[in-house]
Order: C-alpha cells, then sequence, then structure tokens
C-alpha cells in the first residue's frame, strides 16, 4: 500500500464520516480542517482510517500534517517504515 | 476491607452565564454542526468570585447537612485546582476557614490539570483505606475558573475556539467509610500518563495550548486507561461492566467522540448501535455539563453529579469514569451508586440553582473581559467593585453565599452575603 492508496482511503472516509463532503472535490492540500471537518470528526476519520489499513497506533503520533496528503505521507512512512 | 467512596456530594455551578451559541455568533465562529458540539451555557466567573468563594459556595450545603459529630471527622481538606491563587498558601487554608472546621485537619493542595480532582478522590480514599485514623473523613474540593486577562483583540482571537466551552465550577466530595452517595470499587482503577504538551497554564492568568493535540492525547489516554483498568479487573468489559459513563467533559460532543472511540477501537461497533448506547449510557452525564462548559478539576464529578441526579438507579448500577488532566494524567475507575444515593443528590436541587444564575449579556461579558476588574494573580490590594455588573449583584446575595470583598496586603477577605 502506498501515499496514494492510502490517500484514497482517508478520502472515503471523510465522506462516510462527514456526509455533507460527499460531493466535494478532495485534493492532498486540502486539509480537514478547511473542509469544516470539526476535531472530534478529524479524529474519527484516522481511527477509521488505521482500522482499515491494518495499523495501530497512539494518535498523538499523528499529530502536526497540515494537509490530507502529508497525513497520508506519515501513514505510509509508520505503516512501511 | 471496610467500604470507603463518597459519603455525599455538593456542586457550585456559579452565579452568572452566558448562551454558548450566542457567544459563538457573536464571536464570528464558523462552525458548521455546532448542534453535535451538545454545549450550551457557560459560567462565567464574577470578578468578586474566585477559587476560595466557588469552593466555599460547593462545600457549604455539605458541611450543614452533617451533624456536629460528623464535622468533627473531617481530617483532611484537600483543594485540587489549577487555579491557585498563590504558589505556597493552599486554598485548603481559606476554605478550612470558612467552613469554621477544626483544627486537627491536614489543608493542601493538588494540582494536575484537569485529573487533580480524581486524584483527590483517589488520595482521600487511601487514607480512608489505610485506617490511620479510623472514622476519618477527608474534604476533596475541586474547584477552576477560567480567567483571562484579554488585553487586546488579538487575545480574544486566539482564544476564540476555546473561550465558547471554557467554564467555571467547583465540587465538594466527603470520603469516608460510609459511602452513602458511591461507593468505589477500591484497586480498579487503571492509568495512562506521559509527559505531551497539549494545554498548559503557563503564567499567571494566561492558558496555551493546542486543541487538537489535547483531543488527541485524551482519546489515547481513554483506551489506554481503560486498558489498564482491564488488566487488574478481571472480566471488566466497556460495553458490559458499566451501567453508566461519565468522562471528564470539556464539551459534551467531545465525550461523545471519545464514547464513539472506544466502541469503534474495542468492538467496531456500528454507528447505530454506538448511538443508542451513548444515548443510553453517557447522555445523563452532560445534564450539568452542558450548562457550566468546562469545569476543569470539577468536570468529571459535574458529569457523576447529573448521572446520579436523572439516571435510573432502581438497582444499584456500577459507572465507569474517566478522568484526564492535560500534560498528561489520566485514570479510569468504577463505583456503585444506589437509590438511597440518587435520593440524598436530588434533595441539593442542583438543577434549580444552575436554572437561579444570572444571564449575562454579550455586552456584560465584555465588561468583564476588557474591563480592569479582572483581579490579576499576585494582586496585594484592591476593593472588590460588586456593581460592576449591576443587575447580576442582587442574584448572587442568597443569604449563603461567600463572595470577595478586598484584598489586604495579600490576605483575601471575604463575608457571607
Amino acid at each position: 500500500m502506498d501515499s496514494d492508496a492510502i490517500f484514497v482511503v482517508i478520502v472515503d472516509t471523510i465522506r462516510e464520516v462527514v456526509p455533507e463532503l460527499t460531493d466535494h472535490r478532495i485534493g492532498r492540500d486540502d486539509s480537514m480542517a478547511d473542509l469544516g471537518v470539526n476535531s472530534i470528526e478529524r479524529n474519527e476519520v484516522v481511527l477509521l482510517t488505521l482500522q482499515a489499513i491494518d495499523l495501530d497506533l497512539p494518535t498523538v503520533q499523528l499529530h502536526g500534517p497540515h494537509n490530507i496528503g502529508e497525513l497520508a505521507d506519515l501513514l505510509n512512512a509508520k505503516l512501511n517504515g | 476491607m471496610i467500604p470507603v467512596g463518597i459519603e455525599a456530594m455538593s456542586v457550585y455551578g456559579g452565579a452568572a452565564y452566558l448562551d454558548v451559541r450566542e457567544l459563538c455568533e457573536y464571536r464570528g465562529l464558523d462552525i458548521p454542526r455546532f448542534e453535535n458540539l451538545l454545549m450550551w451555557e457557560k459560567t462565567v466567573a464574577l470578578p468578586y468570585e474566585d477559587p476560595v468563594t466557588f469552593g466555599v459556595n460547593a462545600a457549604r450545603p455539605l458541611i450543614d447537612g452533617l451533624s456536629d459529630d460528623g464535622r468533627s471527622r473531617i481530617e483532611m481538606i484537600i483543594a485540587c485546582t489549577e487555579s491557585g491563587i498563590d504558589f505556597g498558601k493552599s486554598l485548603s487554608t481559606y476554605i478550612h476557614h470558612h467552613l469554621g472546621l477544626a483544627r486537627n485537619c491536614r489543608l493542601f493542595e493538588i494540582k494536575q490539570a484537569c485529573y487533580s480532582g480524581a486524584a483527590g478522590l483517589q488520595m482521600a480514599v487511601n487514607f480512608v483505606l489505610s485506617r490511620t485514623s479510623p472514622g476519618g473523613k477527608a474534604l476533596v474540593i475541586a474547584t477552576d475558573i477560567s480567567r483571562f486577562a484579554l488585553a487586546d483583540a488579538s487575545a480574544v482571537r486566539e482564544w476564540a475556539y476555546s473561550e465558547p466551552s471554557s467554564g467555571a465550577g467547583a465540587i465538594a466530595l466527603l470520603v469516608s467509610e460510609t459511602p452513602d452517595l458511591f461507593v468505589i470499587d477500591p484497586g480498579a482503577h487503571g492509568n495512562c500518563a506521559f509527559e505531551v504538551m497539549d494545554t498548559c497554564r503557563p503564567g499567571a492568568d494566561t492558558e496555551a495550548g493546542d486543541a487538537d493535540l489535547s483531543l488527541m492525547a485524551y482519546l489515547d489516554c481513554c483506551a489506554g486507561a481503560f486498558n489498564d483498568y482491564a488488566r487488574r479487573v478481571e472480566g471488566a468489559d466497556f460495553r458490559q461492566s458499566f451501567g453508566y459513563l461519565c468522562f471528564h467533559t470539556p464539551f459534551g460532543g467531545m465525550v461523545k467522540g471519545a464514547h464513539r472511540h472506544l466502541m469503534r477501537k474495542l468492538y467496531k461497533a456500528k454507528p447505530e448501535e454506538i448511538e443508542a448506547d451513548f444515548q443510553q449510557r453517557m447522555s445523563p452525564s452532560l445534564t450539568y455539563s452542558q450548562r457550566v462548559g468546562n469545569t476543569a478539576g470539577a468536570s468529571l464529578f459535574l458529569a457523576l453529579a447529573g448521572t446520579i441526579d436523572t439516571a435510573d438507579f432502581d438497582t444499584p448500577r456500577r459507572i465507569g469514569l474517566f478522568s484526564y488532566g492535560s500534560g498528561c494524567c489520566s485514570e479510569f475507575f468504577s463505583g456503585v451508586v444506589s437509590s438511597e444515593g440518587q435520593q440524598r443528590l436530588k434533595a441539593l436541587r442542583i438543577d434549580h440553582a444552575l436554572s437561579g444564575r444570572y444571564r449575562l449579556s454579550l455586552a456584560d461579558y465584555e465588561t468583564l473581559l476588557r474591563g480592569n476588574h479582572a483581579v490579576r494573580f499576585g494582586t496585594r490590594d484592591v476593593v472588590l467593585d460588586h456593581k460592576v455588573v449591576p443587575a447580576a449583584w442582587p442574584v448572587y446575595q442568597t443569604g449563603r453565599r461567600l463572595v470577595l470583598d478586598a484584598i489586604v496586603g495579600y490576605h483575601r477577605e471575604y463575608r457571607w452575603v
């Protein structure tokens, strides 16, 4: 699984957690906060993504990414690192 | 082992409040799905209130309800706070004086952000279990206010997203070997603690932090503390073992999110089951929390009071509690509440007291925030102006409330009004 594949998982999860974004275009440079995804929802996206890619990590280790692309890169590094 | 736990509890939810949605609109905060945050009202401490008055006003009804003998057995007052007024002198000294308690008493203060109240409770429990003074009681008072010296517009902007949830409040717990209200499960606890810079109070009258990081740490600790609890308590199951759940409540939406996080993590539960479970087991805990905001060290116990007052205790029920304090330290623990305990707490009419608070207008609130009325840390001499929000003063004077009158040579002077 690479960063692009993880990015797709994250986007699918965002649309699941926030159905209002189902038809919204989401790119790697977008941040969840700017898309209107609040902090509780962002953490839910992260948890569901971790479960989908079979990665078990403390959430605090995922603090830092400024956009979805960076989050995908970080998860990829943790998964394959 | 002797029974131990909370013999009595009382709550002070403040004398004034602000409507949170009104505040958010006024600040121009764009919050999609605001209803999901589950925030209604926040208590605002008036300038002539401080953590001492909050603590004493919480404890007074509890002390008044004790016999002389009961009062004489209070041998420890633990003030639990992140709103301290002195680096050496504990809040307990003032609280002890204004409650008129006996001198054979330990007085001290505990600090670890919002974990302080749970820490105080567990230390009191250990005192009772130690039997070093059989029959001795401990008074645990968690008291916290938000007070920010907001000098300019940029300071207000920075505080913007934590302002709606920050509140003020105090609880008093009498801990003894006659736990009529809440029988703790001794030894049934789990901890998760590590160093993280999520939120802190690094300076006089200032708060700093990263709300996102704090939520992440809270969620990690929720899972970590429960797993440690389950390691100690054979057969413990998050879904089956607890009739109700109470979590430290910065705002309602956060505990709902934490509950969902655990249900997904532990069981990969489906949304419908999670929602039903939350409504059944956790929504009672929001009863008072939604009306006072984040009360820091007292928050978990406001949640407990809400549950005890409004949930079903026809048969005794076990409650699972989770406390989290930034920096950080957390604990999952449990205890049992019965119908008799519920009747005792209902007699205090907490709901009625909250409804009696003065509703601040935004103009009132701005006066309090920007004016020169905030008593800053380290003030040597001041006389408090009780008329700063004129209409709030008559409401404050219930006949049984402590108020700060003046500070003289650093000494705080209070009276009953």
